[in-house]
């Protein structure tokens, strides 16, 4: 199975990926957060998209595509990117330590909660790369 | 092409035998070519650091000295740097350090101090604008690094002097004596407090009321704005507000990169005990920074028992007390780094050779008759604690751990085993999680450090794409030795302006900076060629003093794998990676020396014909 990206159907395989993996929901066990997702217009994407998940030990519980800004008002990360940063990233050309250390991700929320997790954020991108076969 | 316009302001050259100072004028031609910091401090050192010169003897040279933007609130430029010739190792020495000694030495009117001779006894100097004043401080000898701040501001009766001072670990010379200013910033590496204490120098108190020299101060202070707004924004930047330095310990553990157990093992399972998270999480109570830095990295706890709000750890630290001894005790951590600033001494060094001595005495080498019954037990606060008070007042096993771990090795007849490169400890980030750190410590000037090249950062994931360097695999080996020598020119650049490392401002914005700064039209390829001039300048002075290839080593311990962890298996070719390196250096295969043609190349005419023999 396998959706373009970014479509709803590419989220919801996603959430379908995160309920099922194994590896993702052992290391992601204690993960307690939801995300609002900003993708900046770039390149193919013409104007900003935005994703919601919320995850939670080593589940994903809900999605939502292009939910309204004020649909989920304290999330506990928001991040964003440029379309082609995030392709790259799930193409596996980019690193995504890289991304995040050179703020070409950027992240608001608790660095505190985040640096304790970074093996439940890069197995997270695992999964969003396996679930990514073409992209827009 | 736009020579180096700004004005410097003059060194004060103070020798305490004869209790003279004078004025030392920069030459105009070394102020373009080197800037400041420790880049000019090695070219203004170039002749006095002879292999005979004694780092302890009176005329052995210590040179405070501040970048051109020091002071300026430009990004994390609030620091200084102090050079000299590193007791411990016998090479060249500098050692970085922020709060805000440095922006108020630049107020007096002086870019920095040149300290020569010995006094007869124990003494201050108290700098307030050009006056200068050499006063007794035999009352001051066997105060602690915060004490003798106090005392000596209440003294010299100015609120707003700041003051830099050796605490007792100085005064005798233990060969990683750092010296302290402000809120516990420490200049901690390669011994600098063993240097001023062989002075009989305690502190020095400054305070200046002039303007600093900006030579385009509007175009400058647009540029601050913008580096400084961008720096709120930057990640790494968030993570070190928020969590401090030792904020990455998780994600260092998991790489397999933050070693445990003397550099034995590649895990820590208790890290999360032992982190800026937990910190944070715990007894953080606030945020200190160096003078106008937005990041603040600097963390200010309370635990428990404290009465009072005092330094927590940075990342060096952390893993120093903690992994490297097997302690997960958060509050004891917190404990002995501030006995290391209180004595006044480097916590890297420290914890390496107190993690030497428990080695030794796993292994049976070191025993209860020379611990004078001490048993060391990993993991033992008490026994740790002992040792570090031991060392700062010189007293049984402590006068032997005062040497460093190379010379307390080699006593017990075990010197392969110290985690030490010419004489300076490794740090914390192990080249076996992190190739790159690889090189970094072999070839780095002054011993094993991690500060004239964090190449870490670029194998965590950080790659610098604005000065060509891209991200490769953490593990990969010689091919990516040219990127290293990259990185190392581009932070010697960082060392002479002094900005700190935790800084990301891009090499366009920083040489737009430096040119406002200095009436320079530099590019960013003038910039790297900058840097790349002063570390063969390091380089040369080292040779000089007799170091050649056989001494771009690394000790035993990290040329064995790690049994377990994210890095398990894996061991830097550190052969094959010296030489690419020497190659992209452009280095003497046999000799370790810069080619007499890089040499030249890089203008440095002079120490080829050093190195190298003819006129
Ligand atoms: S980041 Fe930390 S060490 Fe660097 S200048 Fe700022 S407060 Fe000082």
């Amino acid at each position: 199975m396998s959706a373009i990206f970014p479509s709803e159907e590419w989220l919801k395989e996603l959430e379908s990926k995160l309920n099922s993996d194994e590896r993702y929901n052992e290391i992601a066990r204690n993960w307690e957060g939801d995300l609002f997702f900003f993708i900046e217009p770039e390149g193919n994407l013409k104007e900003q998209l935005t994703f919601y998940l919320d995850l939670w030990h080593g589940t994903c519980r809900k999605v939502e595509y292009k939910p309204r800004a004020d649909a989920y008002p304290n999330p506990a990360f928001t991040l964003s990117a440029t379309y082609n940063n995030i392709t790259a990233i799930l193409t596996g050309k980019m690193n995504p330590m890289t991304a995040m250390m050179t703020t070409k991700l950027k992240v608001k929320g608790s660095m505190s909660y985040m640096m304790r997790n970074v093996p439940t954020v890069l197995d997270f991108v695992r999964c969003a790369q396996e679930v990514t076969t073409e992209i827009l | 092409m736009k020579y180096f316009d700004l004005k410097m302001q003059p060194i004060l050259k103070i020798d305490l035998t004869t209790r003279k100072a004078e004025e030392y004028r920069i030459p105009k031609q070394w102020e373009r070519d080197f800037l400041g910091g420790a880049s000019l401090a090695a070219r203004i050192l170039y002749d006095e650091l002879t292999s005979e010169l004694d780092p302890l003897s009176p005329e052995a040279p210590l040179l405070f000295m501040t970048g051109p933007m020091t002071g300026t609130s430009g990004p994390t430029t609030g620091r200084f740097v102090v050079c000299g010739k590193g007791p411990a190792t016998g090479l060249w020495a500098e050692s970085n350090i922020g709060g805000f000694w440095g922006p108020e030495l630049r107020s007096t009117g002086y870019d920095g101090l040149w300290v020569t001779g010995r006094a007869s006894e124990p003494v201050y100097l108290w700098l307030n604008g050009s006056r200068l004043e050499v006063r007794p401080a035999a009352h001051l000898w066997g105060m602690n690094t915060y004490h003798t701040q106090e005392k000596v501001k209440e003294e010299v009766g100015e609120k707003s002097a700041r003051v830099c001072v050796i605490g007792q670990a100085g005064e005798r010379q233990v060969l990683f004596a750092s010296i302290l200013c402000d809120h516990g910033r420490m200049a901690g590496r390669t011994g600098m407090g063993a240097v001023m204490g062989s002075k009989n120098l305690k502190a020095i108190a400054v305070h200046g009321e002039r303007e600093l020299p900006i030579f385009n101060l509007p175009r400058y202070k647009a540029l601050r704005s913008e580096a400084n707004r961008k720096l709120k924004e930057d990640n790494e930047a968030k993570v070190m507000r928020e969590v401090g330095t030792a904020g990455a310990a998780n994600y260092a553990e998991y790489l397999g990169a933050m070693p445990a157990k003397y550099y034995s093992r590649g895990s820590f399972p208790a890290v999360d005990e032992v982190s800026g998270a937990k910190m944070s999480e715990t007894i953080l109570v606030g945020r200190s920074a160096c003078q106008g830095c937005v990041i603040a990295c600097g963390r200010v706890v309370k635990t428990p028992k404290d009465v009072a709000k005092r330094k927590g750890p940075e990342h060096e630290t952390m893993v120093g007390f903690g992994a490297n001894l097997l302690n997960d005790n958060l509050e004891s951590i917190v404990d002995l780094g501030d006995l290391c600033d209180r004595y006044g001494m480097d916590t890297i060094s420290a914890s390496n050779t107190i993690g030497l001595a428990f080695h030794l005495y796993e292994k049976g080498i070191v025993t209860k008759e020379v611990t004078g019954g001490l048993e060391l037990k990993w993991g033992d606060v008490d026994a740790i604690e002992q040792l570090v008070r031991m060392i700062g007042s010189r007293e049984g096993i402590g006068d032997l751990l005062a040497l460093g771990s190379k010379r307390f090795g080699a006593h017990f007849g075990a010197e392969e085993d110290a985690v030490q490169v010419n004489g300076l400890e490794v740090a914390y980030h192990d080249p076996r999680g992190v190739s790159g750190m690889a090189l970094s410590y072999a070839t780095s000037p002054r011993g094993a450090c991690h500060n004239q090249s964090d190449y870490f950062f670029v194998d965590w994931g950080h790659s610098r794409e604005d000065i060509g360097i891209k991200f490769m695999d953490r593990h990969a080996q010689a091919e990516k030795s040219a990127n290293v020598a990259r990185h190392q020119d581009w932070r010697t650049v960082d060392n002479a302006i002094v900005m700190c490392l935790f800084a990301n401002v891009d090499a366009e914005e920083k040489a737009a900076l430096i040119n406002a700064a200095c009436g320079l039209d530099w590019t960013v390829a003038d910039m790297m060629k900058f840097g790349e001039r002063s570390w063969n300048l390091k380089r040369a002075i080292n040779n000089r003093m007799g170091l050649t290839a056989q001494d771009d080593k690394l000790p035993k311990a990290l040329l064995a794998p790690f049994p377990d962890g994210g890095s398990a298996g894996f061991v830097p070719d550190l052969e094959g990676m010296l030489f690419t390196y020497y190659e992209a250096r452009g280095w003497d295969q046999e000799t370790g020396k810069p080619s007499r043609e890089k040499l030249s190349e890089l203008g440095l005419d002079f120490a080829a014909n050093d190195l190298w023999g003819g006129a």
